[in-house]
């Protein structure tokens, strides 16, 4: 990193001579310069040069120099821009202007790494009802509005105090500023606040990615998996463009220059690091992370990322919670949070993750430094806090030779507090910025409060002064005689103090004076003495002069440690209601006495034996079979056993958006990126024995995105609940939702009619076969410059080669047809019809084609296209062979699923076995997984629910859900998981009431209301609407 | 479907005209559930234009078969009270996601004059699918606004909807001010928070209360007022005011509003904290038609189990409720309040309990008790025979059902085109 001005002084230098006169004039010419470079500008100058000194030398402060280095009363010594040296016992040079810093204490200056200070703010354009699907960015830019890495933030960067004193003020005198918006952000500019304004120049850009669209109207993406998928789409585009392309693009071009850089991700939650990380991965990058504050709750996922993560540190207020009514609403997992949020910081560092501090979100520079003294007390030591404030955003950009720490040579950029901001409530009251100085505030440290004789003329007063320089209050005592006894009389006096200039303002009732006494005069702090002149109520003018009688008594800062005793040192698995304080394991579990619904040739089993070891199901039989000696025993007599039952269409545990609406063909989007594991309905299904779900995409387009296909191992990573090896699938759907019948107006999107569906079909899939003719060429050597990577014809080709199977959303029977033929005209074959409310019509037709049905047990009449469904429909299905399943869809209905298989036997009259098989094998079947799950069967997943009564009946209730031969729910321990909630809450709640009685900011309670993803959910809310599926 | 197609052999009714009757009718050997909690194995059930005649223990009664038009035997199979579906827009809309058949929610904020019966659809198909499970009553319910309008309880067949009426007007429903408030629109809604506006929109509605009960006071009012003429009822006992509130806050404050105005016949609708205030509920008399059975905990920490199990609640706390079915898809839904009760039995309520849940404690809190809600002497003969338990989902199979002593259709539009496409493949 070299300084613009710093760089143009040595060269300049470098023109003497040994010529006299050229050495005089080169001298003269060397001076100018060195002083035009204190002014950091190359301009000519209005007038003459004025000069600075030649050195500053701040005195007698306590100065942190670096993380690990502390010197007291020390002097820092400056010469221009940069650090001559630090030390105790300093040679001060006789020309250097000397600064007295007794009692202050100087701080490097602190780095901001996520701040769009001095950039101009992004716009959005003017609304219209009418989506955007093209970018209306003019220009060889980028197709997609949210993808802008040319723009630079140096180009736009403006200093100005109004804008940087925020900042500043909390102790910043760095930021790596960039546009905060957007998808691909662009470049950052390191810029020096203050007074000296200056762009300096990093070795290596730094650039800032996110997962948010930001203020851009067009449609794509939509949703948070959207968002990485263009993430994606656009490094393989910008990787190919490298060696390939006819027409320029600025943007590409602008991106491979970044990619060599520092790479900033934004990240709105833990997860996100995760998802990003992922990205990385797949293209040899490395991300920095800006991060959310809640990384706490899985740092052991966390130890593998190397990179440095910045995080906030705008920890929650405490809710008011004085109203039960109310405090009885706030989630547990908030007031976890709550609690736990000030331990992040300290919490990563001792998991051995690098971490920089981050000021974003914290209002003003005194919530910024409670926090940081909050996240201190909680185990965050001052080396570290310091260490991550300056060193390590330092080391992160690469310029820790220049910044970080107050070591010779380094930029001379240092702020000034009046006490130390680390132990106590010290601010800043002055900046130096590269050498120069900015006074934020002239303290007066005169230590005024205390008792005073005061003498005005002859008459005798005491006066006491009680509060700070800048907000002093007085009390004057004298004596009066009344009815001949002498007594003390007291009055306020107004006592203000400007710099050594004090003016006392009282009245007086005494015998003869009655009135205003106005006395001005000069202070002398080092003796205690005030002298000058004044008014008294007969308009007298006298001296005055009053000594320290006492002094005020000093509260001295307490020894006590401010630390809190953190009760809570770890997060729960989730950090929530339910979680799970220590991950249950997989354990050998015998099952006794069991009536064992097998779905195998063995029907249901009276009395059997059921023995897991290892996550599989190593025996099930009769009850002669001797079971291992050490094992957990569940005595399951009068109990029904069952596998897991497994929901074909789920859309619970999804982050941000189940649609990905921009586009009639979404293939490109995985909803396997964005499994959220900390939603609670996880914990519900399990508790209705659900123990594998396909996450599906929602129903917007005619071909939506990749599913997610997991087991519910609640308190788990979303890593960890996605099935290994599962079989690749993807959501197509048909009819009303894609056509956006719903909408109440024509989006303008193609396809608004049945008609267009077929078409999109045919045109996606020709265009899917000749990209994968052109790789083909490509790879045969016919063609020697590479394709682009389409990671939409990507999947599509994955398709056609029978490699990933479709689940479509459909209703009735022409487009059920409709995309048979497409199908089969392509040589593949529609897996899934999922919903196939009309299946009943077409049964014959999908026998012939290869198709199963997952559908409703009994919905319709919620919009025009289920008119016809009827809840025999899964048992004609059936009857005409075709693999039937019966899902959920629904959030609430995914925990009972076992009443609505039941409800076939009602409908149409199919046998209990059959029936149960719609729920548990059938979609085993369908879902490619029956080799694993589906039944219990030797070998299989031990995926095990325990019943109380048969689990068709309306009376059934789960006792246990095991996953992989973990218990995972447990009837009698959820009994204990309530109280525990509660306890915890009680806890919580009674120690945010302490902080409400000690007056500290509280904020009121705000409920999210829970929605839930339905098919036809649009955007990254969940919606509370109703549900159109 | 064999019971269906023996029934029409036993009866040689046609499935959908109902013209066809007899006057005199009688049930023979069947697992008689009252309604009012009670059984009686082996019932035999006389019905004489349209009104139960009596009912007596077939162990103890000869048939004197001259003396009927019809006798059926129902071998043992199960006779249920009609069960009731209320406070639902069933009859008011057929089609969810289209908007001309979405007759439930007028504009503007004190509606009390709206009234849904005369929208209610006799012919609507949805009905016919909820009938054949036994639901053979409903409250035709507006929806919206701070008032939505009054409500009319109906029976689920008729040649019209003056004819279907079994009571019209039978209350005003009231939606409680919000404690808990939100904003935004569908795709980006803000969060809710207590709502900052609650104690100035509960005034508001004290207001309306108070100047429509002063109104009612005399019958020579200065001004015709509409919406207040439509409130008198309220008043006077004749109409039942059914306020909706779930959360605490409202349900508290609800109770005050009950005692300031001296309401003779409110009813609290949702009720989801109904259960941390039982004693205050049942000392002060208001029944709860309580949520779905089959909703989602509304908080992170609930029970996952609590909807499950709130009426078992409520029946402990003494407080009288009967559950109702308002939510996603509550129209088609209606069919399955059944099974609501039977998720009820299931968590606690016995099985008698829970089929009062959903007819006798239903039709007392609508205020038709002495007609219907329960199979005894001298109501209406509206009820049903399922061959097993109605309440769960595999056994309820409807054999035969009446409405005031009228066969009821045992098919649909659903049951004709699973014959029709079993057809196809045969």
């Amino acid at each position: 990193m070299q300084l613009i001005n710093g760089c143009l002084h040595t060269i300049f230098n470098f023109t003497a001579t040994s010529n006299d006169i050229r050495m005089k004039l080169s001298l003269l010419f060397a001076f100018l310069c060195c002083s035009i470079s204190l002014f950091g500008q190359l301009k000519p100058q209005n007038g003459v040069i004025e000069s600075e000194a030649d050195f500053y030398a701040l005195k007698h402060a306590t100065i942190y120099v670096s993380p690990t280095k502390k010197l007291s009363n020390a002097t820092i010594l400056i010469k221009n821009n940069t650090i001559v040296k630090v030390g105790v016992l300093l040679k001060v040079p006789k020309n250097a202007v000397v600064i007295d810093c007794e009692n202050k204490v100087i701080l490097p200056s602190f780095i901001e790494l996520y701040t769009n200070v001095g950039l101009p703010k992004v716009k959005a354009e003017t609304w219209s009802s009418r989506p955007q699907y093209e970018t209306s960015k003019e220009g060889a830019f980028y197709w997609n509005q949210a993808v802008h890495p040319e723009i630079d933030a140096a180009e736009h960067y403006v200093n100005n105090a109004k804008s940087t004193k925020p900042l500043m003020e909390k102790g910043f005198g760095f930021a790596l500023s960039h546009q905060t918006d957007g998808i691909i952000r662009g470049q950052g500019a390191l810029v020096s606040l203050g007074a000296e304004e200056a762009i300096l120049d990093l070795e290596n850009p730094s650039s800032y990615f996110s997962f948010e669209k930001g203020v851009s109207r067009q449609s794509y993406p939509s949703s948070l998996m959207g968002s990485i998928a263009l993430m994606r789409q656009t490094l393989y585009d910008a990787r190919w463009y490298a060696s390939n392309h006819s027409k320029k693009n600025l943007s590409l071009e602008a991106l491979n220059k970044l990619l060599s850089g520092n790479l900033y991700l934004k990240t709105r939650d833990k997860l996100d690091i995760i998802r990003a990380k992922k990205i990385a991965d797949e293209f040899n990058l490395t991300f920095s992370y800006i991060g959310s504050g809640n990384e706490y709750e899985i740092v052991n996922e966390l130890k593998d990322v190397k990179s440095t993560i910045v995080i906030p540190i705008d920890f929650p207020e405490a809710y008011d919670v004085k109203n039960p009514y109310v405090s009885r609403q706030i989630p547990l997992s908030d007031l976890k949070h709550w609690e736990m949020a000030p331990q992040n910081p300290s919490i990563l560092l001792k998991n051995g993750i690098h971490i920089a501090i981050s000021s974003e979100n914290t209002k003003n520079k005194t919530v910024f430094w409670d926090n940081l003294r909050k996240a201190i007390n909680h185990g965050l030591t001052i080396e570290q806090a310091l260490n991550a404030l300056t060193m390590s955003p330092a080391m992160a950009i690469g310029a820790e030779k220049q910044i970080g720490s107050l070591e010779s040579g380094k930029l001379a950029s240092f702020m000034v507090y009046d006490q130390d901001p680390f132990t106590t409530k010290g601010k800043v009251i002055e900046s130096w910025s590269m050498g120069k100085r900015t006074v934020f505030e002239r303290t007066n440290d005169a230590e005024i409060a205390g008792e005073y004789a005061l003498t005005i003329a002859d008459q005798q007063f005491s006066i006491k002064i009680t509060g700070t320089p800048k907000k002093l209050k007085g009390e004057l005592t004298y004596k009066t005689t009344t009815e001949g006894l002498l007594k003390d009389t007291t009055s306020p006096a107004i006592i203000e103090l400007s710099d050594n200039d004090i003016t006392i303002q009282f009245h007086i009732q005494k015998e003869g004076q009655k009135g205003s006494v106005n006395l001005r005069g000069k202070i002398n702090t080092k003796f205690g003495v005030f002298e000058g002149s004044g008014f008294l109520p007969n308009g007298e003018w006298v001296k005055w002069a009053a000594v320290k009688s006492k002094k005020s008594k000093t509260i001295k800062p307490s020894k006590k440690s401010n630390s809190e005793i953190d009760s809570t040192n770890y997060a729960w698995l989730p950090n929530m209601a339910y979680g799970f304080e220590r991950l249950p394991t997989t354990e050998t579990i015998v099952i006794k006495n069991a009536t064992i619904w097998t779905n195998e040739d063995q029907g249901i089993i009276d009395n059997g034996l059921i023995i897991i070891k290892k996550g599989k199901i190593s025996f099930v039989g009769d009850m002669s079979h001797r079971p291992p000696a050490l094992a957990r025993v569940i005595d399951a007599k009068g109990k029904h056993v069952t596998s897991g039952i497994i929901d074909e269409h789920s859309h619970i545990a999804i982050s941000k958006g189940v649609n990905e609406s921009g586009q009639a063909i979404s293939a490109e989007v995985s909803i396997a990126h964005v499994v959220n594991p900390d939603d609670i309905n996880i914990y519900r299904q399990l508790s209705g024995g659900v123990t594998a779900a396909q996450l599906l995409h929602g129903s917007a387009n005619p071909i939506g995105g990749q599913s997610a296909l997991i087991k519910l191992k609640w308190g788990h990573s979303a890593e960890e609940m996605l099935i290994d090896q599962a079989p690749k699938f993807i959501k197509f759907a048909l009819g009303e939702n894609v056509k956006q019948s719903n909408w109440g107006i024509n989006s303008g999107r193609f396809p608004q009619t049945r008609m267009g569906v077929e078409q999109i079909y045919y045109d996606g899939f020709i265009r899917a076969m000749a990209y994968a003719n052109e790789w083909k060429a490509f790879k045969s050597g016919k063609i020697t410059s590479p394709p682009r990577t389409d990671l939409e014809l990507e999947v599509l080709t994955e398709i056609l080669n029978s490699d990933r199977f479709i689940s479509c959303h459909s209703y009735v029977q022409s487009e059920i047809n409709m995309l048979m033929h497409v199908a089969d005209s392509m040589g593949f074959t529609i897996n899934t019809f999922t919903h196939i409310l009309e299946g009943y019509k077409v049964a014959d037709k999908m026998k012939a084609h290869g198709a199963g049905g997952s559908t409703f047990s009994d919905w319709w009449a919620y919009k025009y296209e289920v008119n016809d469904a009827i809840p025999y429909n899964a048992s004609v299905m059936h009857e005409q062979g075709i693999v039937v399943a019966i899902n959920s869809d629904d959030a609430e209905m995914g925990r009972r699923l076992n009443q609505e298989a039941a409800k076939s036997v009602k409908y149409g009259g199919m046998s209990e076995e059959d029936a149960w098989k719609l729920v548990t094998l059938n979609p085993a079947k369908l879902l490619h997984l029956d080799q694993r799950m589906g039944s219990v069967k030797v070998g299989k997943d031990a995926d095990i629910v325990i019943w109380s009564h048969n689990p068709l009946s309306v009376l059934a209730k789960v006792n246990y859900t095991i996953i992989d031969g973990v218990v995972l729910f447990d009837h009698q321990k959820d009994i204990e998981l309530r109280k525990r909630n509660l306890a915890e809450r009680a806890r919580i709640i009674s120690k945010m009431l302490d902080k409400n009685k000690a007056g500290n900011p509280s904020r009121t309670f705000v409920k999210k209301k829970k929605g839930h993803y339905h098919c036809d959910t649009i955007g990254e809310e969940l919606s509370t609407e109703e549900n159109h599926h | 479907m064999r019971i269906i197609i023996q029934y029409i052999g036993v009866l040689i009714l046609s499935t959908t005209a109902f013209a066809q009757d007899y006057s005199s009718k009688l049930l023979v050997n069947g697992y008689l559930h009252v309604g009012n909690g009670d059984v009686m194995e082996t019932a035999v059930v006389g019905i004489v234009d349209g009104k139960i005649s009596f009912v007596k223990n077939a162990n103890a009664y000869t048939i004197k078969p001259s003396a009927w038009d019809t006798i059926i035997q129902l071998e043992g199979r199960h006779i249920y009270p009609g069960f009731i579906a209320p406070n639902s827009t069933l009859g008011l809309t057929e089609i969810d996601a289209v908007r001309a058949t979405r007759d439930f929610d007028e504009v503007g904020t004190y509606n009390p004059h709206i009234r849904s019966q005369i929208a209610f659809n006799v012919e609507s198909k949805v009905i016919s699918t909820v009938r054949t499970n036994g639901v053979l009553i409903s409250q035709a319910t507006p929806r919206g606004g701070s008032i939505s309008g009054s409500s009319s309880v109906m029976r689920l067949h008729g040649w019209n909807w003056e004819d279907a009426t079994i009571l019209n007007n039978d209350g005003i429903h009231l939606n409680w001010p919000l404690s808990i408030s939100s904003g935004g629109w569908w795709a980006e809604p803000e969060p809710k928070s207590s709502n900052k506006a609650y104690t100035s929109q509960k005034s508001a509605l004290y207001d309306f209360f108070n100047l429509a009960k002063a109104y009612s006071k005399t019958t020579k009012n200065d001004k015709f007022d509409i919406r207040l003429e439509a409130m008198r009822a309220c008043f006077n006992g004749n109409k039942r005011v059914y306020i909706h509130a779930d959360e605490l806050q409202q349900l508290v404050d609800v109770v005050d509003f009950v005692n300031y105005f001296d309401l003779e016949y409110p009813v609290i609708v949702g009720g989801y904290d109904a259960h941390n205030i039982t004693r205050l509920l049942s000392d002060a008399k208001i029944p709860v038609m309580l949520l779905r059975p089959h909703s989602l905990p509304q908080n992170e920490e609930d029970d996952i189990d609590m909807s499950y199990k709130l009426p078992y609640l409520l029946q402990q706390g003494g407080v009288q409720f009967c559950i109702q079915n308002e939510g996603d898809m509550e129209v088609m839904n209606a069919r399955n309040i059944p099974f609501l009760a039977g998720t009820a039995m299931a968590y606690g309520l016995t099985e008698e309990q829970a089929v009062q849940a959903i007819s006798l404690s239903a039709a007392e809190i609508l205020g038709i008790d002495k007609e219907y809600g329960s199979v005894e002497k001298g109501k209406s003969a509206t009820l049903f025979v399922s061959d097993g338990n109605a309440l769960d989902m595999r056994s309820n199979q409807l054999f035969m059902g009446l409405i005031d002593g009228v066969f009821i259709p045992v098919s649909n539009m659903q049951y004709d085109l699973f014959k029709k496409y079993t057809k196809k493949y045969n």
